[in-house]
């Protein structure tokens, strides 16, 4: 007996729904079986979370403040893969957008809020871009493998950041704690509905809504799908490859750094560390998740929300440390991609006679 | 003179776990199998030493654990991108967050525990040699099971037929399985033992760099060890030169510090990453120019029976 892989002799429209419904499934499994190894019983534990995150006005709001950072995130990486151009340096440039703001609100802060935010906003554009362009720059010039440089300059970036919290933007009345002062209200950004969400969420949709259209309707966007899809014909058709990979990673992280704006102007109000609970490198699941399509990257970062306030909530009723999200996401992306093959494939058992 | 001396022997601390972890990627990728996971095989190495150690003692049980851990746990990559057939970059992504959250998930627990690190065992005459003597020859056991590892890789992998078989692998899939080779079994393996060299390499920041558990202990050395892959030219030989020449940036960051020198540690701290990308760009260009096709050939791609990608 042998187990082998057979071509499905016609694929349906709709067959990656099944595949990709169990293979999520199993990811519930396996995170049961996480919280059991831990001594959590999970099914009350999940009761809980069911219960805090869709019973609950709070629960709610902080789903939506927790999407948009991924909205943003995962539409920069879903970009640079249009191009087959891995970002994995989206927390880094993420970063280098909340730097740029906070120089802006801590030496700015006086301006009247509709002439600051704007400026903040592009202060966020230019600190994600110029980060985005470094692995872009190695990239188109020199071939240099963008997946390890992108990924470095976050450690860099991050350092960077902590650089000057533990340093000049320290605030004196902190005790010590590695936070700036908190920003003028005309740098903050509006919350809406009585609630925690705030403008950024609108910035994230406008941004995917503008992208969307770029990439299916202008010739730069078509060129960046003919790129994606066969670079040597791509080439060959006289478009300069090296530029528009350079283009991709600029944008890519400007819209990193919004990301970044939108958490230190919209949700804390001051810089300090952890302000991004790993919203770049889930921007990659995301993505992936999304299959860069517009309507998938708000699906998918409603799943990655939803893992996010479930581990606040873990943490808060059990005590679990957060990064139990980094093992929830590695799960997720091991059961959907290891799926991926079941829409084209069937597994079959062959006898051996 | 005692502050060079004092810098190699750090040099050849923190290049240990690199080389370690190099080498376990140059066998995968010799196989044609990339292993982005590194980062989080690392930490759940590292986890995993902790924790023989703490409760046994024994460094010999904690390293042969942690390499069994990250055997086991390289598996799940190695299902998803093999067997499975799914992009290695992504898997080997899936890889590294699922590290990352094991050993945050089981390690806070373990924050502040503390026990004594494996001892440093002097080899009779030669760690006497002036200069790099005390570096490289009075050092704990797992540096020298390390310099073992290194030229063991090397003659595996150029010396026999199974190494040869291992190479072609990389190079021309659909020849080997023309040939009667089990394509799968060879990746998958070479994948497996280079998962448990990089658990290794993880065992030894907690069980002879520094014994108590931090969050994040290995601090991106593993993204820092897919790099020196690229950089050591896929050869285990040369993976030492290099992962002692970024231990030496490691050991300077730090010995700068205890220097009193007047830049701000988080300064310091940019320094080996960009040091990477700076090496990495020069090997990336110099390769480019000289031609030279070192990368294996059929790295990254998936094989399918019949089917060509």
């Amino acid at each position: 007996m042998r187990l082998y892989l057979e071509k499905r002799d016609h694929i349906k429209a709709f067959s990656r729904f099944p595949v990709l419904t169990i293979a999520l499934l199993l990811a519930i499994f396996m995170s049961f079986l996480v919280l059991w190894s831990v001594g959590v019983n999970p099914f009350e534990a999940y009761l809980i979370v069911g219960e805090e995150i869709f019973l609950t006005d709070y629960g709610w709001q902080d789903l939506l403040v927790k999407i948009t950072p991924l909205l943003l995130t995962g539409a920069a990486v879903a970009l640079a893969a249009q191009m087959k151009l891995w970002n994995i340096g989206a927390e880094g440039q993420f970063h280098m957008g909340t730097f740029a703001v906070t120089w802006g609100a801590l030496n700015f802060g006086h301006l009247n809020t509709f002439s600051l935010i704007p400026f903040l906003l592009i202060l966020s554009i230019i600190g994600g871009g110029l980060w985005g362009c470094i692995p872009g720059v190695l990239k188109s010039r020199f071939g240099v493998n963008e997946i390890i440089t992108s990924l470095l300059l976050n450690y860099v970036a991050a350092a960077w950041v902590d650089y000057h919290l533990f340093g000049d933007w320290r605030d004196p009345a902190s005790n010590n704690f590695p936070i700036t002062p908190g920003f003028s209200e005309s740098a903050r950004l509006p919350n809406y509905f009585d609630s925690d969400v705030h403008a950024g969420l609108f910035l994230a949709l406008f941004v995917i809504l503008v992208l969307t259209f770029l990439l299916k309707k202008t010739r730069i966007g078509m060129k960046i799908q003919l790129a994606g899809d066969n670079l040597d014909a791509a080439r060959y058709s006289g478009i300069s490859i090296g530029m528009l990979t350079l283009i991709i990673f600029a944008v890519s992280g400007a819209i990193a750094g919004m990301a970044g704006f939108s958490e230190v102007s919209g949700v804390h109000y001051r810089l300090q560390q952890n302000i991004s609970l790993g919203y770049g490198y889930t921007g990659i699941i995301v993505a992936w998740l999304a299959r860069n399509h517009p309507l998938g990257i708000l699906l998918s970062s409603f799943l990655m929300a939803v893992i996010f306030v479930s581990a606040e909530i873990l943490q808060i009723e059990y005590g679990l440390p957060i990064s139990v999200v980094f093992l929830y996401q590695g799960i997720i992306l091991f059961t959907v991609l290891g799926s991926e093959i079941f829409v084209e494939y069937r597994l079959r058992l062959q006898k051996i006679v | 003179m005692e502050f060079l001396v004092q810098l190699l022997i750090a040099a050849v601390e923190m290049g240990t776990p690199l080389l370690l972890a190099t080498l376990g990627g140059v066998i995968s990728e010799r196989a044609g199998v990339i292993n982005l996971g590194m980062e989080g095989l690392m930490l759940v190495g590292a986890l995993t030493a902790f924790v023989v150690m703490l409760h046994t003692g024994s460094p010999i049980l904690a390293v042969a654990l942690a390499a069994i851990a990250g055997g086991l746990v390289t598996m799940l990559h190695g299902l998803v991108c093999l067997m499975l057939r799914a992009n290695q970059i992504a898997s080997g992504l899936a890889l590294t967050l699922f590290g990352t959250g094991l050993s945050g998930l089981f390690g806070s627990s373990l924050v502040g525990k503390t026990f004594n690190p494996i001892e440093d065992i002097p080899i009779p005459f030669l760690h006497k040699i002036p200069l790099i003597g005390e570096a490289f020859f009075n050092q704990d056991i797992l540096v020298y099971f390390s310099y073992f590892c290194a030229v063991l890789t090397w003659w595996v992998l150029f010396r026999t037929r199974l190494g040869l078989n291992i190479r072609s692998m990389g190079e021309a899939p659909e020849v080997c399985d023309s040939l009667g080779l089990s394509v799968l079994a060879y990746r998958f393996w070479s994948l497996v033992v280079g998962g448990g060299l990089i658990g290794i390499g993880g065992a030894y920041f907690s069980i002879a760099m520094n014994p108590y558990w931090v969050d994040f202990i290995t601090a991106g050395r593993g993204w820092i060890a897919v790099a020196l892959v690229i950089f050591a030219l896929w050869h285990p030989l040369k993976a030492m030169a290099g992962a002692y020449l970024f231990g030496l940036a490691l050991a300077l960051e730090l010995r700068l510090q205890t220097l009193g020198l007047n830049v701000s540690p988080y300064i310091l701290k940019m320094m080996p990453y960009f040091l990477t990308i700076l090496v990495l760009t020069v090997v990336t260009i110099k390769n480019a120019r000289r031609d030279i096709k070192v990368m294996p050939a059929a790295l990254g791609q998936v094989f399918f029976r019949g089917l060509k990608n």
